[in-house]
């Protein structure tokens, strides 16, 4: 006859070896804390401004370069802050840069910021075919956190290509230098 | 090797991962880590007021110093100024001192203290100074940024980032 045990506690516990289950609580807890702590003492992380505005640029044909801000979530970049610049030579004509979030700022009036991906082209005044032209972009930006980082110069070395060669490559800007210290 | 052990190294290689991305990637947390620090060399420099005259921070010695580093072009900055206003008001006469240093043009900040009604010294504090902030742990050069140093001169705390009422009205209560 066969003999049933009733158990009027907890469940039979499923057959699990017992090594492997009481170390891995531990490691878990351990992984979690590591990656809770910052926001358990209130303080949220912040990039570097390199990494928050992060700059890549493409040539677009041998005359039209277009640099891109990939901004990072929970950052803005302010439009009157942002200036380009071609080394050698100059751009033919004003940035065009995209309409950004209109907002009111008590101190300077209606400011215009950009979040997300921000593309601008930039027409240079000279067709360098096969050239190595350097962007410079400064951009000056915020983290909705409450932290306002200063103005950042960021260089970015392309060749333009051949006439007719289509695109180039996508460049990005090498581990900023906080150039706005000289 | 169980499936469950596959797991479980899974776990310790993916948090090693994510502690070694982070260290990659460079974070920066708000807060401070700066307190301890000897703030000497903060109080030995001098800086021009918005008329252009020399001020040495010296001359704040002895006194509870809230030393915020700040600009016009920083909303953040700004929005916490106003409170600070009415603590400098409430606490000078216990000893405390806030002094801003504006790392900014002269003539916008002139333009913003009046608006503010600020009524404690705004220096003019340029790249230099923001490098000297970075001595003291603002590993960013990012504002606003906020030293407390007790009467000694000895940082007791240091703040990336907006400085909530509460907590600075608490630290400084234990310094006055």
């Amino acid at each position: 006859m066969a003999c049933y045990r009733f158990s009027s506690g907890s469940p039979p516990r499923p057959e699990v070896p017992e090594g492997p289950r009481r170390r891995r609580a531990p490691a878990l807890l351990a992984a979690l804390a590591l990656a809770a702590a910052p926001l358990a003492l209130g303080q949220p992380r912040l990039l570097e401004p390199e990494r928050a505005f992060a700059l890549s640029v493409r040539a677009l044909d041998e005359r039209t370069v277009e640099a891109r801000f990939a901004i990072a979530d929970g950052y803005y970049l302010y439009r009157d802050k942002l200036r380009f610049t071609v080394e050698p030579g100059a751009l033919a004509a004003p940035p065009q840069l995209p309409p950004g979030k209109i907002k009111h700022d008590e101190f300077f009036g209606t400011v215009e910021t950009y979040r997300g991906p921000l593309p601008v082209r930039l027409a240079l005044g000279k067709a360098a075919p096969g050239q190595a032209v350097t962007i410079v972009a400064e951009s000056q930006g915020c983290a909705d956190v409450g932290v306002c980082y200063p103005p950042s110069v960021q260089r970015v070395t392309l060749t333009l290509p051949a006439t007719g060669a289509g695109p180039g490559p996508v460049v990005e800007a090498a581990p900023a230098k906080k150039s706005w210290f000289k | 090797m169980s499936s469950r052990r596959l797991r479980w190294l899974a776990v310790v290689v993916a948090g090693a991962l994510a502690l070694a991305a982070g260290i990659y990637f460079g974070q920066r947390h708000l807060g401070g880590d700066g307190a301890g620090r000897d703030g000497g060399p903060l109080l030995a420099i001098a800086l021009p007021d918005t008329d252009g005259k020399e001020q040495p921070l010296g001359q704040w010695k002895g006194k509870v110093l809230v030393v915020n580093f700040w600009a016009t072009w920083c909303a953040p900055c700004r929005e916490e100024m106003p409170e600070f206003v009415r603590i400098q008001a409430e606490m000078a006469p216990k000893g405390l001192q806030f002094v801003g240093i504006a790392v900014d043009q002269a003539d916008k900040v002139k333009q913003f203290a009046a608006e503010i009604k600020l009524n404690y010294p705004a220096l003019i504090g340029g790249y230099g100074a923001m490098e000297l902030s970075k001595t003291l742990g603002n590993s960013l050069m990012a504002l606003p940024f906020t030293v407390i140093l007790d009467r000694s001169g000895r940082v007791v705390h240091t703040q990336l980032g907006p400085l909530r009422e509460e907590r600075l009205r608490a630290i400084v209560a234990q310094l006055i």
